[in-house]
């Protein structure tokens, strides 16, 4: 059993997984970014999907891990690399290093928390949006458009109305308000995104495996994550058996074994689903709830043994390569 | 109507849509973005629309779309200012995935989170699905320090796949691991190379942006667009 772990040292769900980790004495090895230039990776993929990396003097057999936690940055902003600039020999290796690595993450047998291929599907809100409809959860009413009369008419008939990226750019939800409107000729230079407003509190719901860890949010802004001078109150709660059921087929449906799910129930206790970050930076709402999510990513890890877990096989299980008849 | 997304620059996409015009197929590039006429209604998808040639067609009136581009390119974007391009090209791409994927037409190839133009896959990832099908591979040998693309030397046959056509001269279990290979990734339009033409042969690679530049295979595609062949 070997875990692999591969960002920055600094990122915090990174190192918060990887202390866990060293407190289980799981055997670890961390490929740090940081290091690129002195890293190696060589992969060979045939019959099977072999591979090595070389870190300094360490040697390590990629057929030995059974687990990995990837939250690479891309290297090519990385400071070193950046300034080297995109014809040197140090932006080539990153590119290739990166590419290399990230192929070995969607191929191998290993449990990958998250596979790039799962993740991909945040990079465009509504496609998600669509798929986390299509598994019976309530979505806000959306529509993007260039065409400024139907924007008008959305908002008409929606009265309180929000604009957000379309791409997986983060983004400030923000609330449409009539200052807005001497900008909406710009709305056909680009698609943009209007969603119906949903008022109620605001849920994040983490999904570790089978495990459910939920807060509740209580902050007056339209995007807690940008809460101006109010510091938002993060709790953690329960929610019922049947919602956290929800949550955990909602993730393993979308083939991520860490999810974290933003979630908005309404005075009539209408539950809205908005957004599954493939992603999630889940050291914040621990700091806040106390709640043991890092742990349980470390133990997801350390238990896993290639095609044990419910969402350990190769992304060639995964429905985007599933044959359609 | 039919829709041939691509860029401005390609020609083989004009070819297409002058063949294809007593069809009214019509090139869309990324400029066309920046017009007044998309929308896409979640909860309602019969009301969304595209804008075509200018002018805005909803989405029940497009018979087909033909994707030539995995993602729009900000070098397309030149009638955005270039401080926004690389954000618009993001929210252009990320609006086509769920457009393309909310039409119910057919659209070759279906895209896929990664490229708009189907599975984004690397060299590997094909190989590996490949082995998984039986079919029998060259491997892949991958790292940093040696970048050459040795597919091209390993490979003397192509087939392309059209929906339920094949296309190119090689022996039928190659056609046939060709086809198997098509349908198990989803693709309606499949390049796939081999090491030869002979039965023994064994899987180099796979593209899903076959050369459509021949009348042969342009004939096949319409078919697909048209619903006339499965795709």
């Amino acid at each position: 059993m070997l875990v692999l772990l591969w960002g920055l040292e600094a990122d915090s769900p990174l190192a918060e997984v990887r202390g866990q980790l060293e407190l289980l004495g799981v055997p670890t090895t961390f490929v740090d970014q940081r290091r690129l230039l002195e890293t190696e990776v060589e992969i060979v993929i045939g019959e099977t999907v072999a591979g090595c990396i070389r870190m300094g003097g360490e040697s390590i057999n990629l057929a030995e891990v059974s687990a990995a936690y990837v939250r690479p940055y891309e290297s090519v902003r990385l400071p070193e690399i950046a300034a080297a600039g995109p014809e040197s020999a140090a932006w080539q290796h990153a590119i290739h290093f990166d590419d290399i690595l990230a192929s070995w993450s969607e191929l191998t047998s290993a449990l990958v928390v998250n596979r790039f291929s799962a993740s991909a599907v945040n990079g465009s809100k509504p496609y998600q949006l669509e798929r986390i409809r299509s598994l019976g959860w309530s979505v806000p009413e959306t529509l993007i458009t260039t065409d400024a009369d139907e924007a008008k008419a959305f908002w008409k008939d929606h009265g309180e109305v929000v604009y957000k990226s379309v791409s997986g750019t983060r983004s400030r939800v923000s609330r449409l308000r009539a200052e807005h409107t001497e900008r909406f000729s710009d709305l056909s230079s680009c698609p943009t995104q209007f969603q119906q407003y949903i008022y109620g509190v605001d849920y994040r719901v983490h999904v570790v495996d089978d495990k459910v860890f939920a807060c509740v949010v209580c902050c007056s802004a339209d995007d807690y994550r940008y809460p101006a001078n109010e510091t938002p109150e993060i709790r953690g709660c329960s929610l019922t058996p049947d919602l956290e059921e929800k949550c955990r087929k909602l993730a393993a449906a979308m083939n991520l074994p860490l999810a974290g799910i933003d979630l908005r129930c309404t005075p009539q206790d209408e539950w809205f689903c908005f957004e599954v970050n493939p992603s999630p930076a889940f050291t914040y709402y621990q700091q806040m709830t106390g709640q043991p999510i890092g742990q349980a990513v470390a133990l997801l890890l350390a238990n896993a043994a290639p095609e044990s877990c419910s969402m350990t096989g190769s992304a060639l299980t995964s429905d985007l390569y599933l044959a359609k008849d | 109507m039919l829709m041939i997304l691509a860029t401005r620059q390609d020609e083989t996409a004009a070819w297409l849509a002058n063949r294809w015009q007593p069809h009214g197929a019509v090139v869309v590039s990324a400029a066309d973005l920046s017009m007044s006429g998309w929308s896409l209604d979640l909860c309602s998808p019969a009301k969304s629309s595209a804008c075509i040639g200018g002018r805005k067609v909803t989405n029940q009136n497009i018979d087909g779309v033909l994707t030539r581009m995995p993602c729009v390119h900000e070098q397309e974007l030149n009638h955005i200012v270039p401080l926004d391009r690389q954000y618009v090209a993001s929210e252009m791409t990320a609006f086509l995935l769920a457009w393309l994927s909310s039409l119910a037409c057919p659209v070759l190839n279906r895209p896929t989170p990664d490229s708009l133009g189907g599975p984004g896959w690397r060299r590997e990832g094909w190989v590996h699905l490949a082995n998984r099908l039986g079919i029998p591979v060259a491997a892949v040998r991958r790292n940093a320090a040696n970048r050459k693309n040795d597919a091209e030397d390993q490979t003397t046959c192509e087939v392309i796949v059209v929906g339920d056509q094949c296309f190119g001269e090689a022996a039928p279990p190659l056609i046939e691991n060709a086809r198997m290979l098509a349908k198990a990734a989803g693709t309606g339009l499949l390049t796939v190379h081999f090491s030869g033409a002979a039965a023994d042969s064994v899987f180099v690679s796979a593209s899903p942006w076959p050369n459509l530049a021949s009348p042969m295979i342009a004939d096949a595609v319409l078919r697909c667009l048209h619903g006339r062949s499965a795709c």
